[in-house]
């Protein structure tokens, strides 16, 4: 179907059907038909939603837009940016509302196990087909296998969501050889950067999802979990109270505001020079480099310290994905604007738009040139390698280990800030942790059921 | 001519006038059915069943969801917020509506110009409105903090939306910013009709600017302050974006009103039976209000 769509393009690997190549070519030559009988346009459109949406992100889809466009007259794109705190609520809204979007990019795995679970996806077993499946990375769909053996969404990326950025000249300033590799370690390096006009973390304390994302980490970087394999609530347990103890404690290197903290305010934080150390995925590179050059040279990142060295580490990889809506319409038609999306060309435009922030799912990219050649890949190679292989073997609510069966509710319990209040009660208000956890575990509980 | 259009053997006059009266109301009944009667049997209905937001799939389940959310202390407390919420943006902006209104009322110059600038904020969207007064809470690049610290007020930036009870208060202000305006052009209007021989006969009676106010001034708007402060209850009991936006709701719960749990249940938990369950309850609230202002225009009428 690529190439059929798109003759100036080698097709990426083997092309969907051609019976629906054919349906799709039949379906547009008709709307080119019948296009020269009305003023208006008269074009079949697709809506494309994604939360990943700063300006060269939007640089880079317009390209590709203008590129599919021209490739087929009859179809015109439309991209509409969502967000990462609110796309639960327009989400549920569209479908409730029957306005669906016709393709949704960069939404972590567990939204798309979520809402297939609910019959709200179209499988998209045929889109990995057409890119090819031995094209992605070993085993980097296998987050989004479905319970009927389909896959409910496909990798478009990944993303090391919680690493620890730091700035070397501050460390060094303050007699550190290397950075920290625990949570005594990296209280003492905050301790030490700090200084009037200079916190020493950016941790999130907002009653949001970040903060709680960001906390599930410090959970599993303690040696705990939120629910067992079988997906029963664990979150009552020592390694929760370590890690509500140590974020407590860190809240004095924090800015004042980091009680409102999304992931925005982190960022800008960092990227400012108003923390030493910082929590975010790549996107840091691209900020600093337009934002605060000045400090280019100084940064760098590494995983996440733990409670102690004997807990391995444990990353927040949101699995940023691709899913197509079930009951939007012009389905085929979709299906090759998603395979589109592959095309090793406008992949790495895509991927160059947040160097490091969205890391490459597809074999071939990693050595591609034109994938290296990119001013940020080529100066921060060890950064992006580490958070390439550390993204690859991450996870997230939905499937907290590999152990785990993937939970259909991590959306819900994501947007319930459930586990964000636990962290404002203990930390911003001193409650006790035990009521506070228990609390929590009641919660946790309450909302597996519904 | 509805004589004639509507003249029929047996009919009589009267009754003619009463099927006009009916057919001329008609469209008014219909479209007020379809945008104010059906909505709000819809929710009724809804906050009986429990169903799923994105396919709006669900079953009765009674009374279960008002027995869960009066049973759950969460309703009881985001009713208190709501309620001091209210009360408070609600006392600045009648407080610096009618200074400004009293302002605007004397022969100041650029009169003219001023009174259309105060109501830039009404006319502001909440959004822009919001994203810059983050920006001056703001602890690190703010300008509320950066001056009271030069003034030497603060030695440390201070936490405006992450700590209660800074974060009420802050809300507070920027709702009472927003929105002081409308009390501006009801109190502005008002003042303008005031008999000035009232003010003649105070001040032959000795009485001075402060005396002439609350003698004179305010009772004369006490009517139109009355319908304000009932407007603007309702109002701000459900106001939602610019809370949500501020706060999100926090720090935990504290600025977390009714109209935010309704977009959580609705939207984030997918439950839009027990979304609908805090919108009738918050309904009835308001419905309260809403009956003491219907019984003041109807004194008013008479």
């Amino acid at each position: 179907m690529g190439d059929l769509m798109e003759p100036e393009r080698p097709p990426v690997s083997s092309p969907i059907s051609r019976r629906t190549a054919l349906g799709v070519l039949a379906g547009t030559g008709v709307a080119a038909a019948l296009s020269g009988c009305g003023g208006s346009d008269s074009r079949t459109t697709l809506r494309w939603w994604s939360p990943q949406a700063a300006p060269d992100q939007l640089k880079s889809y317009k390209a590709r837009i203008a590129a599919f466009e021209a490739a087929n007259p009859t179809i015109r794109v439309v991209f509409e940016p969502t967000s990462d705190e609110g796309y639960p609520a327009q989400f549920a809204a569209a479908f409730a509302a029957k306005q669906l979007p016709n393709i949704v990019t960069h939404l972590p795995s567990f939204a798309a196990q979520n809402y297939y679970a609910e019959g709200l996806l179209e499988p998209v077993d045929d889109v990995i087909k057409a890119i090819g499946a031995t094209q992605f990375l070993d085993g980097t769909n296998d987050i989004y296998r479905t319970a009927d053996n389909q896959h409910c969404a496909l990798a478009i990326g990944n993303t090391a969501v919680d690493m620890l950025w730091y700035r070397k000249d501050l460390l060094q300033a303050a007699g550190i050889a290397a950075p920290p590799k625990t949570w005594d370690e990296l209280r003492r390096a905050c301790q030490a950067m700090q200084k009037p006009g200079l916190y020493g973390a950016a941790l999130p304390y907002g009653m949001n999802a970040m903060t709680s994302l960001i906390f599930i980490g410090f959970i599993h970087r303690a040696g705990g979990q939120i629910f067992t394999p079988d997906l029963g609530v664990a979150i009552d347990s020592q390694p929760t109270y370590d890690a509500l103890e140590f974020y407590r404690s860190m809240r004095e290197f924090c800015p004042a505001g980091a009680s409102n903290f999304s992931w925005g305010e982190s960022l800008t934080a960092f990227v400012s020079g108003a923390t030493a150390t910082g929590i975010y995925g790549g996107r840091v590179l691209a900020n600093v480099a337009a934002q605060n050059p000045a400090i280019a040279d100084a940064i760098s990142c590494t995983v996440y310290p733990t409670m102690s060295a004997a807990i391995p580490a444990w990353t927040f990889n949101d699995f940023p994905c691709l899913m197509i809506p079930k009951g939007a319409p012009h389905l085929a038609e979709t299906k090759v604007f998603a395979a589109a999306l592959y095309q090793p060309e406008f992949y790495i435009q895509q991927l160059h738009a947040a160097p490091g922030h969205v890391l490459p799912v597809l074999k071939s990219v990693p050595a591609d040139p034109r994938y290296q050649a990119n001013t940020l890949i080529a100066r921060y190679p060890a950064e992006i390698d580490l958070m390439t292989r550390t993204a690859a073997t991450g996870h997230n609510l939905g499937q907290e280990t590999s152990a785990h069966r993937p939970n259909l509710k991590a959306n819900e319990i994501i947007a319930s800030n459930a586990i964000a209040e636990l962290v404002q009660r203990v930390v911003l208000n001193n409650e006790a942790p035990k009521p506070a956890v228990a609390a929590t575990a009641k919660r946790l509980a309450e909302l597996m059921r519904a | 001519m509805p004589d004639i259009a509507l003249q029929r053997p047996g009919l009589s006059r009267e009754r003619r006038d009463a099927l006009l009266g009916l057919l001329l109301i008609a469209p008014t009944v219909l479209v007020l059915g379809a945008v104010i009667v059906y909505p709000l049997l819809s929710a009724i209905a809804l906050s009986f069943q429990s169903v799923y937001t994105p396919t709006l799939e669900g079953h009765w389940v009674g009374l279960a969801n008002y027995r869960e959310l009066l049973g759950s202390g969460g309703f009881w407390a985001a009713l208190l917020t709501t309620a001091i919420w209210t009360a408070g943006t609600l006392t600045l902006q009648v407080l610096i509506g009618v200074a400004m209104a009293l302002l605007l009322h004397q022969n100041i110059i650029f009169r003219s110009l001023a009174r259309s600038l105060v109501l830039f904020p009404y006319f502001l969207s909440t959004v822009v409105a919001v994203l810059v007064w983050r920006w001056l809470f703001n602890d690190l690049y703010g300008i509320v903090n950066h001056a009271l610290m030069t003034a030497g007020v603060i030695d440390a930036p201070v936490n405006w939306l992450g700590a209660m009870p800074n974060a009420m208060l802050s809300i507070m202000v920027v709702g009472a910013w927003k929105f002081f305006p409308f009390v501006v052009i009801a109190v502005l209007a008002r003042l303008q009709t005031i008999p000035e021989a009232l003010y003649e006969a105070a001040r032959i009676d000795g009485a001075g600017p402060i005396s002439r106010f609350f003698d004179v001034t305010l009772p004369q708007l006490r009517d139109v302050l009355t319908i304000v402060i009932l407007l603007r209850t309702v109002w701000d009991f459900k106001e939602f974006d610019l809370i949500y936006l501020m706060t999100g709701g926090g720090p935990v719960n504290g600025t977390r009103t009714l109209p935010l749990i309704v977009y959580q249940q609705a939207f984030g938990l997918n439950q839009m039976g027990m979304a609908a369950a805090y919108a009738v309850s918050m309904m009835l609230v308001m419905l309260v209000f809403m009956l003491a202002y219907l019984q003041r225009a109807r004194k008013a009428a008479a």
